[in-house]
């Protein structure tokens, strides 16, 4: 009985955890070791410049399709996370009542917590970076 | 009170350092094996990548800082 439950609530869902980040760790990495088209050595390993929105060097930040790439990015997190935990939940281990509405709630403050630290971090980044390009622009202009 | 398995430790601190070997292996011979950060950035490609991680990160979250948690406070 104790082994049996064991088995079903903490083992299987651990394997398949471990299989799910595995097989999504293997995927990345098969394909970073793809040869790409017109790459002479084959590898694509080096860092490329990085994706997503307000990334590229020297050009103003376009914040609304940040905005819009991180709220996908939580939203889409969020909801591939409750289908998760509902799915392992109510299918597997027959818990629910407060966990799940903890799962719920938990981690939306997490969100709410997080996503506004993590904007205004990176509008402060934005700024200094700004504000050092200026800074030395001006240097170079005044002692070219 | 709560008995914890020794084994449990033992296999996460192994799981753990296995990981960081890997890593500092790939980050000493730099370019023959992909780090994580280069796994990640591919992964973080697709939307479906960038969820999963995400949900990763909250399960995390969820798991070590807030379970118990009730709404507003609520004891």
């Amino acid at each position: 009985m104790l082994a049996s439950s064991l088995i079903r609530q903490a083992l299987v869902p651990m394997l398949a955890g471990y299989l799910l980040v595995m097989a999504t760790l293997g995927f990345g990495l098969r394909l970073l070791c793809r040869p790409k088209a017109g790459d002479q050595h084959g590898r694509g390993l080096t860092a490329g410049p990085a994706e997503g929105p307000g990334s590229a060097a020297g050009s103003r930040p376009d914040w609304l399709a940040l905005a819009r790439h991180v709220t996908g990015t939580a939203v889409g997190g969020y909801l591939l996370l409750m289908a998760l935990v509902i799915a392992y939940y109510y299918g597997v281990a027959r818990v629910g009542g407060d966990f799940i509405k903890s799962a719920f709630t938990g981690t939306a403050m997490l969100i709410a917590i997080a996503l506004p630290l993590w904007g205004a971090a990176s509008w402060l980044t934005e700024r200094r970076r700004r504000r050092d390009n200026d800074t030395a622009g001006k240097r170079k202009a005044h002692h070219p | 009170m709560v008995r914890h398995p020794l084994v449990g430790y033992l296999v996460w601190a192994v799981l753990f350092a296995a990981l960081f070997a890997c890593e500092g292996l790939s980050l000493a011979r730099a370019g023959s094996l992909p780090t994580l950060s280069d796994a990640f950035r591919v992964i973080m490609r697709y939307p479906v990548g960038r969820w999963a991680l995400f949900a990763l990160w909250l399960w995390a979250g969820w798991h070590f800082f807030v379970r118990g948690w009730h709404f507003l406070l609520r004891a």
